[in-house]
């Protein structure tokens, strides 16, 4: 509410994280693959191999033009658009690890420097000369990476910080050791993949394949320990976001885990075994893995943060903890400084806090697009289930406003699809309501399923006696938004519940604890906040 | 009458004292122009020879502009970088003023990074094939030329804008994409011209320094470019005063006089005034002489202090504009001392380590030199 909104058509987040994901695979590859130069430079010197220092030479030329020109300058565009998208969380950020940037900014500039050193003095430096150039390019290389690491890890876990604000214990938080022997190992194992793009046609080839592969491996083997090192570290209501029910989470760990197994077969087929196989199109998809895998651990890594960006202190629509409290009690319209509408009661208002409150990660169509999402609402039935935002799938920040915004909001939402209108028979009401259910109670329940189930509650009832029920359901749990819905599409949702309830347990029927309640928001009270980090 | 929104200022306090953090901020950033300006200014030096040396009585064009091929990508890599510093202390100080700016000018601001991907990779190729004197090597030259000439609109577009928060609620309600440019700001021309055209005259400098050192071993060819670029900067110097003046018309009066009255602001102008002018005389007379005289090399140096004059002029405009919004005499700060000592300390040790490299590069060139010498 302090900045203006950047209004694209598109969640605005999906900006940082494609800018990210590039990023992050060269400036891995940054890291791995100038420690895999100058060993492999070593190695070739010592064993006077001519075919090998020749590859070299050439994979720094590589290495040069992707890492100092993509990999420097996507680093930049992270800068960019975390101030356009997250303007109040990258000052946070500013202000409490300004020292240590400055410091990666030291390690960057040497790094730089050797890089170009290195990549241009083959002939001209001595051997040893040019070794120590290559090292002193991984070491700051490296060291770049120990620093924003403890930044990185920071915004997850924040540890001590929260009650010192001392900075070492931010920077040397729960997850910074095992984050940052993971990275290390990303590193490694890009440092192969990518040592195969410059793969020599002929002389080399295949030392350099099965050299590579070597590398790719020793990664892979440090990767696993390291996430399940991680992984015991992260707070539990991160660990909980990781139990399967939440698709898009279950999907990109199976891609990340399947990326990974696909190049290390690929590397022990065509790298290890028969170096001959490693041709164009095997190490394009080794690149895709890479990629892939990247891209994966990028999304569980900002997944498992949500509903934060910087877990206990900013939001992941930047909205800053602290200030959540008196948006509820004073209202948008009051304490933003940049409204495209002053009126509460105009559609443009609710529009805009749309925008302020939902664009970080969400827009009214398309990927994450809220019209599918809300497919089904009333305006009042909206207004009302954005006081429970929170306890959605644990994802959500909590509604940052008063009940007129609410209202205005709840009305740009519920106006986003046409009203629902039926024509209930015997043949389509188990159709129907199926399709009130996901519209109505399937946010935050399932009635079978792992996420929070309904079974307990719905077992054994004709579906009158469940349609009974309806209207004390927001009286049941200050959770629990009151039920609205129209007389023959209530009755199709009891129809729906009770024959869904009526079926027989499933097999692995075991209800998982959702990363919502009380768990998670004692973690997000701000009253807990020291007075200066509000 | 609707009052001004300004974000409010970060509830942490300043992790470093604020004269540390402007020091740094002026080092850093007069650093960067100097980078900047040896990568725009070098590369329209050497599309013009380049262009020029095409013509086969042009020979020390055609070399020039195979010279500043190999090290343009340097320039622009040590340009990003320093920028990324610069960028950094600027966000602790004004980070309120400068997020807001960003985003009102949101798709052409985030533009600036595949624009300089593409100047620098248009650099790399040039920096390949530029020997050869024929195919597109030129096409690609002077695109990079254009996108860095539309990339450093783009900043003055954002660091003006950064300045005029009264304009900032209109023009985010006309465009809340970010499809917007500071084109209500008078300003705006006459300091991307003056921008522009004091990089030509800053790299005119530099070149000029370069042909003295060149000189001493190949004195016809040394003397060509410090002839020719001592007239160009001159001729961009003079060109600067009349930009110079365009642009104090331009901004508002009480910040103009901030400048022209204002003890500090004054001194630092009158400062650069008199730097600027010896500058030019000392390059422009030392040039031409038959044997250009070691002159050059202060003239060279003066340049060089006045474009911190003119960083720290900028920076006390910037002041001066934001008075009436922001004190930094009054943000609270808690410094950071023992990872402040340690940042220095690694600062130091980090350019002992570029120092070394280059040593290294230098002390190799040197004995090969020697070996290659008749005895």
């Amino acid at each position: 509410m302090n900045y203006p909104h950047w209004q694209l058509a598109i969640p605005a987040g999906m900006l940082i994280a494609l800018v990210a994901v590039l990023h992050v695979f060269i400036s891995h590859f940054a890291v791995g693959g100038g420690f895999f130069l100058v060993v492999t430079e070593s190695l070739a010197r010592r064993q006077n191999d001519a075919a090998l220092l020749k590859y070299c030479r050439r994979h720094s030329m590589f290495f040069a033009l992707l890492t100092l020109v993509f990999g420097a300058i996507s680093g930049v565009g992270i800068w960019f658009t975390i101030g356009l998208v997250s303007p109040e969380a990258t000052s946070t950020l500013i202000h409490t690890f300004v020292w240590a940037w400055a410091i990666e900014w030291v390690f960057f500039f040497v790094e730089i420097a050797a890089a170009i050193i290195y990549a241009k003095t083959w002939e001209s430096l001595s051997a040893r000369d040019h070794q120590i150039v290559g090292w002193i390019y991984f070491i700051a290389a490296w060291m770049s990476l120990f620093v924003i690491n403890g930044i990185l890890t920071f915004m997850l876990t924040p540890g001590r910080w929260i009650e010192t604000q001392n900075f070492w214990d931010g920077i040397f938080n729960p997850t910074f050791w095992p984050s940052l022997v993971a990275r290390t190992a990303v590193s490694v194992i890009l440092a192969g993949i990518f040592g195969y793009i410059t793969l020599p046609k002929d002389e080399g080839r295949e030392k350099v394949a099965r050299w590579a592969a070597l590398w790719m491996i020793a990664g892979v083997l440090v990767l696993p320990l390291s996430l399940w090192w991680y992984l015991a570290r992260i707070p539990q209501f991160s660990q909980l976001y990781l139990n399967g029910v939440l698709i898009g989470v279950r999907h990109a760990v199976r891609g990340g885990v399947g990326f990974t197994l696909l190049a290390l077969v690929l590397v022990l087929l065509c790298g290890l075994w028969k170096p001959r196989w490693m041709r164009a199109p095997v190490v394009a998809l080794l690149v895709v893995c890479g990629l892939g895998m990247i891209g994966a651990g990028e999304y569980l890594r900002e997944f498992v943060r949500k509903p934060w960006v910087i877990n206990q202190l900013v939001y992941a629509n930047d909205q800053r903890a602290s200030q959540i409290e008196a948006l509820q009690s004073t209202g948008v319209s009051h304490t933003a400084n940049f409204l495209l509408a002053d009126d509460p009661a105009s559609a443009a208002y609710g529009e805009n806090l749309f925008h302020l409150q939902c664009g970080s990660c969400h827009a009214a169509g398309g990927y994450r697009g809220m019209k599918r999402r809300v497919d089904g609402w009333d305006a009042e039935f909206a207004a009302d289930i954005l006081q429970h935002i929170q306890m959605l799938r644990g994802t959500m920040p909590p509604y940052a406003g008063n009940e007129e915004d609410r209202k205005a909001l709840g009305s740009y939402l519920a106006g986003l699809n046409p009203a629902w209108q039926f024509n209930i028979t015997d043949g389509n009401r188990l159709e129907i309501g199926e399709k009130v259910f996901a519209s109505r109670c399937g946010h935050c329940h399932t009635v079978n399923g792992k996420f929070r189930p309904l079974r307990g509650v719905f077992e054994n009832q004709t579906p009158s006696q469940v349609q009974e029920m309806f209207p004390a359901l927001g009286m049941m749990s200050s959770n629990m938004p009151n039920f609205n819905a129209p007389d023959d599409q209530a009755l199709a949702l009891a129809f729906y519940i009770a024959q869904e309830a009526a079926k027989p347990l499933p097999q692995k029927f075991a209800p998982a604890e959702t990363p919502t309640g009380s768990s998670h928001s004692q973690l997000m009270r701000p009253a807990q906040l020291p007075q200066g980090v509000r | 009458m609707q009052t001004i929104p300004i974000p409010h200022v970060d509830p942490l306090p300043l992790p470093g004292p604020v004269w540390l953090l402007t020091t740094l901020l002026l080092l850093v950033f007069t650093l960067h122009l100097a980078a900047m300006n040896s990568a725009l200014g070098g590369s329209i030096w050497a599309l013009w020879n380049y262009l020029r040396g095409r013509q086969s009585e042009h020979l020390y064009s055609r070399r020039l502009a195979n010279d500043l091929a190999t090290v343009l990508p340097t320039f622009l890599a040590f340009t990003v970088t320093l920028g990324v510093a610069a960028l950094l202390f600027v966000q602790v100080l004004f980070g309120n003023f400068l997020y807001t700016s960003s985003i009102l000018i949101g798709i052409l601001w985030l533009m600036v990074i595949p624009l300089v991907m593409v100047a620098y990779y248009g650099f790399y190729y040039f920096s390949f094939t530029a020997q050869r004197g024929k195919g597109i090597a030129g096409c690609v030259l002077a695109t990079s030329v254009c996108v860095l000439l539309g990339i450093a609109f783009i900043f003055v577009n954002n660091m003006t804008l950064m300045l005029s928060p009264g304009r900032w609620l209109a023009m985010y309600r006309a465009h809340p994409n970010g499809w917007n440019l500071n084109s209500g700001d008078h300003s705006v021309i006459p300091r991307y011209l003056h921008i522009v055209n004091g990089s030509i005259a800053l790299f005119s400098a530099i070149l000029a320094h370069l042909g003295m050192r060149k000189m001493k071993v190949d004195a016809e060819y040394g003397r060509w470019m410090v002839q020719r670029s001592a007239l160009v900067f001159a001729t961009c110097t003079g060109l600067q005063f009349l930009l110079g003046m365009w642009l104090l018309l331009a901004i508002p009066r009480e910040i103009a006089m901030v400048l022209l009255r204002g003890p500090l602001a004054g001194a630092v102008f009158g400062l650069a005034l008199l730097s600027v002018i010896s500058a030019m005389l000392l390059i422009l007379l030392g040039s031409l002489a038959e044997k250009p005289m070691a002159m050059v090399h202060v003239g060279f140096g003066m340049s060089l202090v006045t474009l911190f004059l003119m960083v720290c002029l900028r920076y006390l405009l910037r002041l001066a504009y934001l008075k009436p919004y922001l004190n930094l005499g009054t943000l609270a700060v808690r410094p950071q001392t023992g990872v402040i000592v340690l940042f220095l300390l690694l600062f130091v040790g980090g350019l002992a380590t570029v120092g070394y490299m280059l040593w290294l590069v230098a002390r190799s060139a040197k004995s090969r030199a020697s070996a290659v010498a008749p005895s």
